[in-house]
């Protein structure tokens, strides 16, 4: 999806759709408060496709369900931060305003297909509940509405299956009604969280056309979290890298995969079959997020890491190429970047 | 999560292979106690009278029945199945332990349980049976006064026309010069004895069904399943009810009844329980290295129910204390066997003047079944995360 | 599904036609007693062993052949032609019916207090977990349940009774049913029926609400924008009612016929229990047993309701594995 690449450059003076700055979210647990996001900041432009990469725990569906505040709060509790649509902060909204944005502007398609449906009501009364929400239409309205929507996601017989329930429907034609649902009120903006995982192989190739050929038709930006990098591959314009709360690495998806400039993002790509390198595991564990050590968070696994690493802060994201930063410290001032590209490091080993 | 932290659980651990002597010796121990007490009894049923009368142990007015053979079965079934395995298994005990300790109202409650249970177990060494006294009746508690005109004689000191309680009755008396101290101690003693006898009926039927039902399956399963399900509507209140009207109550048709009847929820966990198991790998391969049914069922499918089991029959038990002392409060209960219910019911015209006669044994009822509630919540929690959020 | 219902329809047949066949086995195997004891006194007092029995066999029908004995038994259960109670003088049928009215009096706002105020303190406590209010009505709860009916009905009405003097001591069964007085003497009643059942309705509501509040669908539906009280009613509450409608008749209905005896004796309402109870004093036979089996309905009945309500509320559920 170049065109909407080219398009995001053009309009950079402009006010993105949504723009996230600063984000920092605790949730409240028995051993005291976890940070699961820390200062994340990243923008999504319209109409293009944004994706949050990282492996579980990495806070990629804290953020993704913060910005229209769907964590349970608490134990969840929004530190700092804003995510500004089209200017407006989502966070210090009413609740009240903020429902009239949530599936009207925003909406979302969540992992789990098996129960992102309530079992006890019809597909169709669902998303007839979808629309009626946000705009006040009759029954008969809403449900020629819903009966176009079923058509648009490939729902065969849609008329006869408006009256069936979700149990009734295998996984893959459940995610398709939930992104029916979600079109209900043509969002501006579709958080999509790991829609395919839960799917099989072709299933899940046969919903990312169907988000494609959506966002195409609606003219819709995708805020799309993922796990899987052929998926970010296939859909995304830009990437954004998370680690523990943070961001690692932002950048266009050309230079992600092209050029990985951080170390994490390196070995996650490592990992991806059929790239040159013989698939690595990556040892040690995730830094305890209620005591997170100081330096970055990534240093205990990184086998680059120096002494600075592990003290102060986070390192701050540094300008690597274009569009592309990245949050280590051989960006930085005095720092050689190429030590990264060579895969040699310069640090002692222990360090 | 790390690797050496113990997150393991009851369930996770293959007790065979790692304790398996330890496990072995325990059944063993269970079944010589089994042996010498069915000895015993066999010695006492032909003799036909007590094995020891006058009983050289109990104070005068105790001797053995059905009740306590049922109920010393139980009690080894507890030491050998609950404490041994805790006493052996350090780490996992203290890891329950410590995941117990957060819930503090259950510690205090725990400890309530365990004077509850130690005082009714040697309740009848200390305290003799209460005997009618009427010289001694309306004696308040110690603390307390009441006008003299209550009591027929006061026992403690008579300051400005109002008795004091003394310490030769510390929860005072009767209406009828019963030790209202004897009588909770005693009340102790049922309490245990419906805690542990209905769960070992219920633990031992229901588990025989239930993995019965579910490893003959077919025509088996499918009657023992509609039985369950016709005892499961018909209420045990009415049968027992119908049971003393034609037969005369006693505890023992009580703990009957009400252990009979109440084990079609563990059958149908543990059915469950072992249809989902025996699909299971592990168990597999414990089938395919030879290990019998038998071995299955008591190495890997019970372990695996105990948590909800346990935590279910915390749940039943205090019901069933609150059920006897309410039949015991309408005189329908065992008359021969001092109880709170009975205690309760004795004081209710008295409770204008002495009012502590029905209060004492009702606070003590209320903080048993308080304390039960409390320490099923924090087990439940410690045995059984998944059910988190479940009060 | 009518398949279905037809089959939880005969069930619940099957079920009384079993449970009366006990019953009549649990009276003969007494009546059988009653003989032996009957032929013993007569022995022991010089009169003829033989002739005692059979006049008493005479008197009960017991002179019958068996599979006759059980067959008029079984037809008297079917026709309601449920004998003569003696300590009443009138017929054990007439006798329910004038005790029936007194039961409704209070469990059935018993039975919604119950229900709204479980419901809503569980919905709520779920919606806050862990806050002030969670844990109050966990204690609340505990309280509840805790506490025994009995103790705390008697040392109530002392206290508002006797003391304070708000309600009156002895019921009034002439009282009309919708005024003041009867309010007033019902009011202690259904208080302590409620504390004691409103318990286990809030924890499971508690515990199944909790389930469907973290539900994916909950997220979905907030997701689309559905206001928090549209999504506790219809997202919540609605899927939550069907594990509910199970509990309500497992757990209330049972404690529904114990408590019923003792309250009615505590406070001297003279409804179904308290005519039971009377009964199983004063040796009448036939009373206990219409007594005891009306509860045995009810349960068969409400067991029948519950499952009926559970296939017009879970669309999921599977006709041919039940
Ligand atoms: S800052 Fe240090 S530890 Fe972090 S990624 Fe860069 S080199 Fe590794």
């Amino acid at each position: 999806m170049s065109q909407h690449q080219r398009g995001a450059t053009e309009t950079q003076q402009e006010l993105s759709l949504l723009s996230v700055r600063d984000l920092t979210v605790e949730f409240e647990t028995d051993r005291g408060p976890l940070r699961a996001v820390d200062g994340v900041d990243f923008d999504v432009e319209r109409g293009e496709t944004v994706c949050l990469v990282g492996e579980s725990g990495s806070g990629k569906t804290v953020t993704a369900e913060t910005i229209t505040k769907l964590i349970r709060m608490p134990p969840g509790r929004i530190v700092r931060g804003v995510a500004e649509l089209d200017g407006r902060d989502l966070l210090s909204l009413s609740e009240r305003d903020l429902r009239a944005i949530r599936g009207d502007r925003i909406a979302h398609v969540f992992q789990d297909p098996q129960h992102a449906l309530n079992h006890c009501y019809t597909v169709g009364w669902q998303i007839r509940e979808a629309i009626q929400v946000h705009e006040d239409v009759s029954d008969a309205a809403a449900r020629e509405r819903a009966l176009t929507l079923l058509n648009q996601v490939g729902i065969p017989d849609a008329t006869t299956r408006y009256d069936d329930y979700p149990h009734e429907f295998s996984g893959g034609m459940k995610q398709r009604i939930v992104v029916a649902m979600a079109l209900a009120a043509t969002p501006d903006l579709l958080i999509a969280d790991e829609p395919t995982t839960a799917l099989d192989v072709t299933i899940q190739a046969q919903l990312l056309d169907l988000l494609e050929s959506i966002q195409t038709e609606y003219d819709m930006a995708i805020l799309l979290i993922t796990h899987d990098l052929g998926v970010v591959a296939e859909l995304a314009d830009r990437v954004v890298v998370l680690y523990a709360g943070k961001v690692m690495e932002r950048g266009s998806v050309y230079e992600v995969f092209d050029t990985p400039a951080h170390p994490y993002t390196q070995v996650l790509f490592d990992c991806l079959p059929g790239r040159g390198r013989p698939l690595r595991s990556i040892g040690g564990t995730l830094p305890d997020l209620h005591d997170p050590p100081p330096g970055c968070r990534f240093a205990s696994r990184c086998e680059y890491a120096r002494k600075e690493c592990h003290t102060g802060d986070q390192p701050p994201l540094y300008d690597v190429a274009d569009a592309q930063t990245a949050s280590c410290v051989y960006y930085g001032p005095g720092g050689d970047p190429d030590a990264l590209r060579n895969g040699q490091s310069e640090g002692d080993p222990d360090g | 999560m790390s690797l050496d932290s113990p997150r393991r659980r009851f369930e996770d651990i293959d007790w065979e292979a790692k304790r398996g002597i330890v496990l072995r010796r325990q059944t063993a121990g269970f079944l010589t106690t089994l042996a010498a007490l069915a000895l015993v009894f066999a010695f006492d049923y032909v003799r036909e009278a007590p094995l020891f009368s006058p009983n050289p142990v109990l104070r005068d007015g105790w001797d053995l029945s059905q009740l306590d053979w049922l109920f010393v079965v139980s009690l080894a079934l507890f030491v050998f199945y609950v404490l041994v395995p805790l006493a052996t298994h350090r780490r996992m005990t203290a890891h329950y332990w410590r995941e117990f300790r957060k819930n503090r109202a259950a510690v205090v409650s725990l400890g309530f349980l365990l004077l509850v249970f130690t005082l009714g177990l040697v309740g009848p060494l200390l305290v003799s049976k209460p005997q009618v006294e009427l010289t001694q009746s309306y004696q308040p508690p110690v603390g307390l006064a009441v006008d003299s005109s209550v009591p027929l004689s006061c026992g403690g000191d008579v300051v400005d026309g109002r008795c004091h309680g003394s310490w030769q009755f510390p929860l005072g008396t009767t209406g009828d010069g019963k030790d209202i101290l004897s009588l909770v101690v005693l009340g102790m003693r049922v309490s245990i004895r419906i805690g542990l006898i209905t769960s070992f009926l219920i633990i031992s039927i229901g588990a025989t069904v239930g993995t019965v039902a579910a490893y003959v399956g077919g025509l088996v399963d499918e009657v023992l399943m509609r039985y369950v399900d016709i005892q499961q509507v018909f209420p045990s209140f009415l049968l027992y009810l119908l049971l003393i009207y034609l037969f005369g109550g006693s505890l023992l048709m009580f703990i009957l009844v009400f252990g009979l009847l109440s084990w079609g929820g563990t059958a149908r966990l543990v059915r469950s329980a072992a249809l989902q198991r025996s699909e299971d790998e592990y168990v597999e391969v414990a089938r395919c290295a030879g290990a019998g049914t038998g071995h299955v069922i008591r190495r890997h499918i019970l372990p695996n129910v105990s948590g909800t089991v346990i935590t279910n029959l915390t749940l039943l038990i205090p019901g069933l204390i609150l059920f006897e002392a309410g039949l015991a409060f309408l005189s329908l209960g065992d008359p021969t066997i001092p109880s709170w219910g009975q205690t309760i019911a004795a004081g209710r015209s008295d409770l204008r003047t002495a009012w502590w006669i029905s209060t004492v044994p009702g606070v003590f009822l209320f903080l048993t079944i308080l304390a039960f509630n409390f320490v099923g919540d924090a087990l439940r929690n410690a045995l059984d995360p998944r059910s988190e959020g479940q009060r | 599904m009518r398949w279905y219902v037809a089959r939880r329809l005969l069930w619940a047949v099957v079920a009384t036609f079993v449970i009366l066949s006990i019953t009549w086995a649990l009276l003969y195997v007494t009546e059988q007693q009653a003989l032996t004891s009957i032929q013993f006194q007569a022995a022991v007092s010089g009169g003829d062993a033989e002739a005692a029995r059979a006049a008493y066999e005479q008197q009960r029908g017991l002179d019958r052949p068996l599979w006759r004995q059980y067959a008029d038994y079984m037809t008297n259960m079917a026709t309601f032609n449920w004998g003569y109670s003696t300590s009443r003088g009138q017929p054990v049928t007439a006798a329910i019916a004038d005790a029936l009215p007194y039961t409704m009096m209070y469990s059935v706002p018993w039975t919604i207090l119950t229900v709204a105020f479980g419901l809503s303190i569980g919905l709520y406590s779920a919606t806050h977990q862990y806050s002030r209010f969670d844990y109050a009505a966990t204690f609340l709860a505990f309280f509840g349940y805790a506490i025994p009916n009995f103790w705390f009905g008697i040392v109530l009405l002392v206290l508002f009774g006797v003391h304070l003097d708000l309600v009156p001591i002895v019921f009034d069964p002439d009282a009309p049913v919708f005024s003041l007085a009867n309010a007033r003497q019902l009011v202690l009643p259904v208080f302590v029926l409620t504390t004691g059942s409103i318990a286990s309705l809030t924890r499971y509501t508690r515990a199944e609400a909790l389930e469907y509040v973290e539900a994916t669908f909950t997220k979905t539906a907030k997701a689309k924008g559905v206001s928090e009280r549209r999504i506790l009613l219809l997202h919540v509450l609605r899927p939550a009612a069907v594990p509910l409608s199970t509990i309500l008749v497992a757990d209330l209905l049972g404690l529904f016929i114990a408590s019923s005896y003792l309250v009615e004796v505590v406070f001297g309402i003279p409804g179904l229990g308290q005519l039971s109870f009377k009964a199983i004093q004063n040796q009448d036979t036939p009373l206990v047993l219409a007594t005891t089996l009306v509860g045995v309905f009810i349960a068969v009945v409400g067991n029948l309701l519950q499952d009926i309500a559970y296939t017009v509320l879970d669309p999921r559920i599977d006709y041919g594995d039940r």
